[in-house]
């Protein structure tokens, strides 16, 4: 097992390797001149030379790159363009909001999304499924900036009970994470149905049924412990997705998370943050597929880690 | 036991079941982006510099209607010939780290700003400068290496605010999150997305009223009418023109509607066939009819452009109009020997404005037989196609839908950067390629000299010529629109886009 995991960490290394130099060539590729958009419309020739030294664009891409890797070894992640500040500081800024909004949408949205599949997929046909699947269907396509802005609406403006957005207390949280979860809750409701539905058609559960075990035993222990896998992948992916940052979330919410400091380091063209996001979301998700693996053999013993 | 028990439970009730207000002397001001820096010299946007004009002051600054007011000076003089500007320094003034101010301080800001070595945005308001001499503790004398009538105008650019010397000494480069200047208000703390500035008691011009004031970085429009409404901002800017109604008939709010200095135009380039024919040009103004474009782009909040530069700008003059005329635009073009039009393509960014703009455009002309083909483009891939030219021949981009807003209030930054020769691209942004003589020599006339009179006949000439030339479709200078709460007083955008406070500004 120990030996399984350093293994996994130690193959983790190359993965990002890789990374950083995909992640480099495709912030130096993306059209735009970053230091003619740093100095502002009104600059000079002069003043976006001056720039364009300030950041080290002046040198060949090889020599730049190799600058890169030398302090991506020393575990520097170099300065903001935008801001001067330390690319390590102002992720740091960025990361607790954008955890505490992932972990607590898909805490919500886990439970109700497989409770609401389970549901189904038991009563499948009746009312109970088409209930649950309504629900989804309408949580999947609700737009969540509009969702939002219904919720600040009422729960800010006309009652004045929560806040309108900012990371600032539990308070805050309540909004964005319900928004957020909303559509993962839609997403896994729709995959644990469908997963235990398959599941429901092996051979097994057949079987379990014949050999006369009461239905309890059959859903929860062969039926749902078996349509979990993929689930699980599925949470796994989703979780991910969200450490990524929540662009349209964040905005509504003015939510100081990851997603808007990507899109906004992106049309500005700031090289050293693009560069850093990418690498950890890269690294988050080659870490998140390590724990769905150990949850595999967790949830189905049969599962052997090697 | 109890008490503090039941204490404790009043406190999570209060806390609980109340909104989160701020308090009465306690003003946020919700904008759309992050404060990037506080290093005045190194910032070229709007939000940053709303934030260091609190801070800090420069020698002059241009107050809300941008005229050229004095702040830490308290009178200049300069020779006929605009090289010698001579600076007289308020007395008694201290930075926020206890540092003095005095003559040897401006010295030091004006040329760390202006040395090329120091890679600062702004070291271009300083190209003109030959040297700066301390002539006694309290008078400071710039000496120029050519004439420049605007360089009163470009030092009350927020770029050549004064930061204390100890500042940047003991911080090097972060000094832009250690601001010390001499400004109404001090930093207090700054994280991602939140800025909190206290009032400087020792405020040479006395403490100001408002305790604290709070910079938000709100991008979403609806989030900050919600914030408003809520109680939770005080100030929130800018609200888009189809917002306004909603919110103009609330009794707690008050709409802030007043002109920019920003003017709209589609730069067409005058070196290409159709554009180099004047007919042509001309035949395009009249076929825009400019109010239904306020309508339609603005919803009635702009202005038509009357001149190449906005009314509130030095040495404004009022050219007239191109009247909504389309059958003398058809008659232009046929004379021109384009009776059945032409195909073209309007180039502009890729955000809601400019596109509801550009659409307008491409239907007026379709009108006139103009066939437009719309491109829109993320702003990072647009300015490498307008500035990775080195010649006219090179330039790809045929009809520009664009802006421009003069950061000095003068005509010289109007006019010059957009129309003058010398700023063809990539030295600045004549993106028409507008070359005219008359008009190059007003520009230049207008610099020669410190005399107001002469400097206002040389920008009359530029103003008629281009005009007459119409390198532009002149369109419109929109309003800046914000709203804030009935109790606050003294707080405004000024036109120049940038969120500014009266010094005895109140909130009740």
């Amino acid at each position: 097992m120990l030996d399984y995991l350093a293994r996994r960490l130690v193959g983790t290394i190359p993965v990002l390797l890789a990374v950083s130099a995909f992640s480099f060539l495709f912030v130096h590729l993306l059209p735009g001149d970053p230091a003619r958009l740093v100095a502002g419309p009104d600059a000079t020739p002069a003043d976006v030379e001056a720039v364009r030294q300030a950041m080290g664009l002046d040198k060949p891409l090889i020599v730049q790159y190799l600058h890169y890797l030398y302090d991506l070894a020393h575990l520097n992640l170099g300065r903001s363009i935008k801001t001067q500040q330390t690319v390590a500081e102002l992720i740091g800024q960025r990361f607790m909001p954008t955890f505490w909004l992932t972990v607590v949408s898909m805490a919500w949205s886990l439970v109700v999304g497989v409770a609401l599949g389970v549901l189904s997929g038991v009563k499948r046909g009746r009312w109970q499924d088409q209930g649950s699947m309504v629900l989804a269907i309408s949580g999947l396509s609700f737009p969540n900036f509009w969702l939002g802005l219904l919720l600040i609406d009422l729960f800010s403006v006309r009652l004045g009970w929560l806040p309108t957005g900012g990371y600032s207390g539990w308070r805050s949280l309540i909004m964005p994470s319900f928004t957020l979860g909303v559509a993962v809750a839609a997403v896994m409701a729709r995959f644990t149905r469908s997963a235990f539905v398959e599941v429901t058609a092996e051979d097994y559960v057949r079987t379990a049924r014949a050999k006369g075990l009461r239905e309890h035993v059959v859903v929860w222990k062969h039926t749902l412990r078996n349509a979990l896998i993929p689930v699980i992948t599925l949470a796994g992916l989703q979780f991910g997705f969200l450490l990524g940052g929540a662009i349209v979330v964040e905005t509504v919410f003015a939510w100081p998370g990851l997603g808007r400091l990507l899109v906004d380091s992106v049309s500005y063209r700031d090289y050293p943050v693009i560069q850093a996001e990418i690498l950890l979301f890269s690294f988050e998700f080659v870490m998140i597929n390590l724990v769905v693996d150990l949850l595999y053999a967790v949830v189905n013993p049969e599962i052997r880690l090697r | 036991m109890f008490r503090a028990f039941a204490s404790l439970l009043l406190a999570a009730a209060v806390v609980l079941g109340q909104p989160v207000r701020a308090y009465a002397n306690d003003l946020v001001v919700a904008l759309t982006a992050d404060v990037l820096g506080l290093d005045p010299a190194d910032l070229n946007d709007n939000i940053s510099q709303s934030a260091t004009r609190l801070m800090f002051d420069g020698l002059y600054r241009l107050d809300h209607d941008m005229k050229l007011v004095p702040d830490l000076a308290t009178s200049y003089e300069a020779n006929e010939d605009a090289t010698e500007f001579t600076f007289h320094l308020r007395k008694g003034v201290m930075f926020q780290d206890g540092t003095p101010f005095n003559a040897q301080a401006v010295k030091f800001s004006f040329d760390r700003a202006g040395n090329p070595a120091n890679h600062l945005k702004r070291q271009s308001l300083f190209s003109m400068v030959a040297h700066t001499d301390v002539v006694d503790d309290y008078t400071v004398r710039v000496v120029l290496k050519y004439p420049f009538g605007a360089f009163v105008n470009d030092i009350a650019h927020p770029g050549a605010q004064i930061v204390s010397p100890k500042s940047v000494q003991q911080y090097g480069k972060d000094v832009a999150r250690h601001p010390a200047g001499t400004g109404r208000y001090e930093l207090v703390s700054w994280s991602a997305d939140t800025l909190v500035m206290k009032k400087n008691p020792n405020y040479w011009a006395g403490a100001p009223k408002i305790d604290t004031i709070t910079y938000r970085a709100i991008p979403e429009d609806g989030s900050r009418m919600a914030m408003l409404m809520a109680g939770e901002a005080q100030f929130i800017y800018p609200v888009p023109p189809q917002l306004v109604p909603t919110i103009a008939h609330d009794p707690r709010i008050v709409v802030f509607d007043k002109p920019s200095i920003f003017a709209v135009y589609v730069a067409l380039n005058n070196m290409r066939k159709p554009f180099t024919d004047v007919r042509v040009r001309q035949a395009l103004n009249y076929a825009v009819d400019k109010q239904a474009f306020i309508k339609v782009v603005y919803n009635g909040y702009a202005d038509p452009m009357d001149s190449p530069e906005p009314a509130l700008m030095d040495f404004y003059k009022k050219q007239g109009n191109y009247s909504y005329d389309p059958e003398k635009a058809k008659q232009l073009l046929a004379e021109a020997g384009y009776p059945s039009g032409f195909d073209d393509t309007l180039t502009g960014v890729n955000s809601t404005l400019p596109v509801r703009g550009m659409e307008f455009i491409q239907q007026q002309l379709g009108a006139v037989g103009i066939r437009l083909k719309v491109e829109e483009l993320e702003a990072g891939v647009l300015t490498a196609k307008e500035f990775n030219v080195q010649k006219p021949s090179d330039a790809t981009i045929t009809m520009l839908y664009g802006g421009w807003s003069s950061s000095t209030g003068d005509a010289d930054w109007a006019l010059r950067p957009l129309l003058a020769t010398s700023a063809f691209p990539p030295v600045l942004s004549n993106l028409a390629w507008y070359s005219n003589p008359i008009a190059d020599k007003g520009i230049q006339d207008g610099l020669a000299t410190t005399d107001p009179a002469k400097r206002a006949a040389a920008y009359a000439t530029v103003q008629a010529q281009v005009w007459k030339d119409a390198p532009w479709i002149f369109l419109a200078v929109p309003h800046n629109l914000a709203a804030y709460a009935k109790g606050l007083t003294g707080a405004y955008v000024r036109p120049d886009a940038q969120f500014d406070l009266d010094p005895d500004a109140t909130l009740n």
